[in-house]
């Protein structure tokens, strides 16, 4: 769990009863030129810079209604701070699942799980919210109500709200209604694990899965404290080595196929495989998805690169920090990293010297999602640079937050 | 003068000039309106596209992109005339990376050619467009093209990872790469499906996914279009997603059938064309499981496809079936609205009734698993009058979506042709926010003028050393916002 301490500098908190209650109180500090904190479930509010200016906090939590689920549709449209675990329960009821990986379930709002863009083990095979979200509204700096997309899974007319909106951190505008495609809930589940004793032992069996008969659901590379020893994924040699695990879902044929397949596939290349047992299959999917948030780490990165890099990146990690523990969606080249040690030089010169370096050497990007001293952090810590993407990125914000008094100071926005 | 500097980019046979040449270029699939543009050109490169977009700014004339020109929506309508940018000639597939699941294409590569690159490597491009034998992966990003697969499968912004694009202004950016997850906003899913008026696309990163161990494909066919649209309801709320759910009605089926003598009963009310894949273990159960359905709801007869080849001609016959309207009428136009799925019986007796009201032939090919429809509208283009009840009855087929609670475009994009429906789908608010979007990136407004966005009071442009070409008013009842 986080902090419990407040990470906003609140001069008040308000909670709108509604959407048109909310876009007046965001008129009226937009008249102020208050600064202005959206608030969902209080489960990420760590996540990016830490606000220097006092402002007002801006609650959701007057907005967890569901609108409207009509399951024959496969779509399903609620209020903001509605809990991903009501929510969850709602789809349930009909069979049906938004298939993404979500930590802190009965707390965290799937109005703040968009704006950070949250995902886990499963983007292998379902994808992120971006590809979930079908319909927003929003209310911008100035306090204006406005939607994008609509209530059917396809729907080009105008621009991508939707995506503009995911992963925005609330800094282009407060999102208080969404509209999401769902699936339906699969029958089954299964997870084989193994444990590559070597680097090129794990090197290849991932690449191997890349032409695997089966059809994975998530690939996991795990190492470090959190996973070694934990009986359920059966212990490791020695510290340094990982576990590789393979999830799969479907129908009850198709995931005892898989899992069969799989560990046939791992025995032809000398690997020997395990499947886990069946009752421990949902709790193994809730610590896969709670990694992020767990404990209280000095620091929490989330890196993006291509997949054939993945093994590197988290080698690099471990000879920085042997007591790291890693959570890679290896099939997609993001890698999660809880950090305690950061190298002499400390713990900005890692990201910015180290760290961001390789994930560009290798295609992709890093970002903090957490840190227990954030004042160490500048924002080139936190986010990276931005070269000539970041003027484009001001633009669209200084259209839809004119004061900029969203989350003012805390995402990717240099030169407002 | 500005035709000499753009030879100067793009050498002398990279432009077009003359007006026997230019004709060629005055509408795309959207035959209804058309424009000439002042000048063409063919760049090759990035830095060519970006030194054009800078000669267009100093000249002060608008631009636009335009790939081969399939849109069904007028979204290469030069409005305003200006320079046509064509990116056709730059068609490289750059890169194919099937260990990251990954390809990097210009924007003139046809859709299918990238299909083509990677057949037997176990691994394809999924957004498959009827037009992919034509259209290239440029226009599918610009108007986040969907298929008959996208209800499985999703759309082009579902397949795209990175984006190299040239700014109105002239810069040549590059947002995401080939990794995952975007870093700050999410640009490239904002540029996908913005129809060219935000900023012209150079290079594009393509996610590829690995075939589907096995398929098995079904056709049947159904003596009322109720019955077809229930198995439709009846499959989904069975949890089965198929891969491909295809719907034609008797009209679009007897074009079919002297087209191309698939052996269909021409009395047949509907067929359903639907497709399941994956793993081999399963596909005979949610196969028989689907034929249970269809028995259920009263198909007439079901067929399978016996091998690839088989199933190759089955979705011909979809893939097609624009090509078999010439059998009908001179000309038609198509309309792509959108619905909730549970609505489609509703729809269709809508568009039945609302063709019969306008004295106007419709035949329809519906993507029905997720609710997008494709009526026909027919008519001969020499009639005005059959012309104008064509695009009444089109919009109120629209104006019904809407009322659904659906859209009116689920794939083709607003272009020119639906302007006048953003007002009825979206809130002024609603509308200035995307006027707001597209002032982040085309503040003069000379990229993509008048399309997508009724702009109150015209373009906002101003020509000046070129004469302003003015769209010809051929025909009546239309006309592009201005």
């Amino acid at each position: 769990m986080p902090p419990a301490a407040d990470p906003l500098p609140l001069t008040d908190t308000l909670t709108p009863v509604d959407q048109a209650e909310l876009a007046q109180t965001v008129r009226e500090a937009f008249h102020e030129g208050t600064p202005i904190y959206p608030i969902g479930g209080g489960a990420s509010l760590n996540f990016g810079l830490p606000p220097r200016d006092s402002g007002l906090g801006l609650s959701l939590q007057g907005l967890k209604r569901v609108i409207d689920y009509s399951a024959r549709d496969m779509t399903v449209t609620v209020e903001a701070a509605l809990s991903l675990d009501v929510l969850a329960a709602t789809l349930a009821n009909e069979k049906q699942r938004l298939p993404i990986d979500l930590p802190d379930a009965h707390r965290a709002t799937i109005g703040g799980v968009i704006a950070t863009n949250t995902s886990g083990a499963r983007r292998y095979s379902q994808g992120t919210m971006r590809d979930y979200l079908i319909g927003v509204t929003a209310v911008d700096g100035r306090g204006t109500l406005f939607h994008g997309g609509g209530r059917v899974v396809k729907n080009v007319a105008g621009y991508d709200f939707c995506k503009l909106l995911t992963g925005s951190l609330g800094t282009l505008a407060v999102i208080t209604q969404v509209t999401l495609r769902v699936k339906p809930m699969p029958e089954c589940s299964r997870f084989v694990v193994c444990h590559p004793r070597s680097p090129e032992t794990a090197e290849r069996l991932l690449e191997a899965l890349v032409t695997t008969q089966t059809a994975p659901a998530a690939i996991e590379l795990l190492t470090g404290p959190a996973w070694s020893n934990n009986p359920v994924l059966g212990s490791v040699a020695d510290r340094g080595s990982a576990h590789l695990l393979v999830g799969f879902e479907g129908s009850e044929v198709e995931v005892h196929w898989m899992a069969d397949t799989l560990w046939n596939e791992w025995r032809k290349l000398g690997v020997a495989g395990e499947v886990i047992a069946d009752h421990h299959i949902a709790d193994l999917w809730r610590r896969l998805a709670q990694f992020p948030v767990e404990g209280n780490p000095p620091l929490v990165i989330k890196a993006a690169m291509l997949p054939s890099r993945t093994l590197q990146f988290v080698q690099m990690l471990m000879r920085i920090d042997p007591n790291c523990s890693v959570q890679a969606h290896a099939g997609n080249g993001v890698v999660v990293a809880r950090l305690t040690e950061f190298g002499a030089g400390g713990l900005s010169k890692m990201l910015v010297s180290r760290l961001q370096p390789a994930a560009a050497e290798y295609g992709g990007h890093i970002t903090v999602l957490s840190c227990s001293t954030p004042a160490d952090l500048t924002r080139q810590c936190w986010w990276g640079t931005f070269g000539d993407t970041a003027p484009v990125m001001e633009q669209i914000k200084r259209q839809f937050d004119p004061k900029d008094l969203l989350n003012r100071g805390r995402f990717v926005y240099a030169g407002l | 003068m500005l035709v000499d500097e753009l030879r100067e980019v793009v050498g002398v046979d990279g432009v077009l000039s003359a007006h026997a040449d230019l004709v060629v270029y005055e509408c795309d699939g959207f035959v209804i309106e058309k424009n000439s543009p002042d000048v063409v050109v063919f760049p090759r490169t990035a830095l060519q596209v970006s030194e054009v977009v800078k000669l267009a700014n100093k000249h002060r004339v608008p631009f636009v992109p335009r790939g081969a020109g399939t849109s069904l929506a007028g979204g290469c309508l030069p409005v305003g005339g200006g320079i046509m940018i064509v990116l056709t000639r730059m068609k490289a597939i750059e890169e194919i990376n099937l260990r990251d699941r990954y390809a990097v294409v210009q924007p003139g590569v046809v859709n299918a050619w990238l299909n083509l690159a990677l057949k037997g490597q176990g691994y394809h491009y999924a957004p498959d467009p009827s037009s992919q034998g034509a259209c290239t992966i440029g226009g599918n990003v610009a108007t986040n093209s969907g298929g008959p697969h996208t209800l499985k499968y999703g759309v082009t912004v579902n397949h795209v990872l990175g984006l190299e694009a040239v700014l109105p202004d002239g810069r040549i950016v590059q947002f995401g790469g080939p990794s995952d997850d975007p870093l700050g906003l999410d640009i490239v899913g904002t540029l996908v499906g913005s129809e060219g008026t935000l900023a012209i696309v150079t290079k594009v990163w393509v996610r590829l996914t690995r075939n589907p161990q096995g398929v098995r494909t079904l056709l049947c066919i159904y003596d009322s279009v109720d019955d077809a649209t229930n198995t439709i309801s009846e499959i989904i709320g069975a949890g089965i997603i198929p891969a491909a759910l295809e719907m034609m009605d008797e009209g679009i089926l007897v074009a079919v059938e002297h087209a191309f003598n698939m052996g269909f009963p021409l009395d047949a009310k509907a067929i359903l064309l639907i497709e399941v894949d994956g793993l081999e273990v399963d596909l005979d159960r949610q196969r028989n499981r689907i034929i249970q359905i269809c028995n259920q709801c009263q198909a007439r007869e079901v067929r399978q496809a016996k091998d690839a080849e088989d199933r190759l001609r089955l979705w011909k016959c979809r893939k097609q079936a624009f090509g078999a309207v010439g059998r009908l009428s001179p000309s038609y136009c198509t309309q792509d609205g959108v619905v909730p799925r549970t609505k489609l019986p509703h729809i269709f007796r809508r568009i039945m009734e609302i063709g019969q009201r306008h004295g106007v032939r419709i035949v329809n090919v519906f993507h029905a698993g997720d609710g997008n429809l494709h009526p026909i509208l027919l008519f001969d283009e020499r009639d005005p009058n059959q012309i104008e009840r064509a695009l009444a009855a089109g919009g109120e087929i629209l104006d019904e979506c809407i009322a659904c609670g659906g859209s009116v475009t689920g794939e083709h994009g607003i272009g020119v042709e639906k302007i006048a429906f953003m007002h009825k789908m979206f809130t002024t608010e609603d509308l200035a926010a995307m006027e707001r979007l597209r002032l982040a990136f085309n503040p003069e407004g000379r990229l993509s003028p008048c399309k997508m966005l009724p702009s109150a009071g015209g373009c906002g442009m101003e020509h000046s050393g070129s004469s302003p070409s003015v769209i010809k008013q051929k025909f009546p009842g239309r006309q592009a916002a201005l």
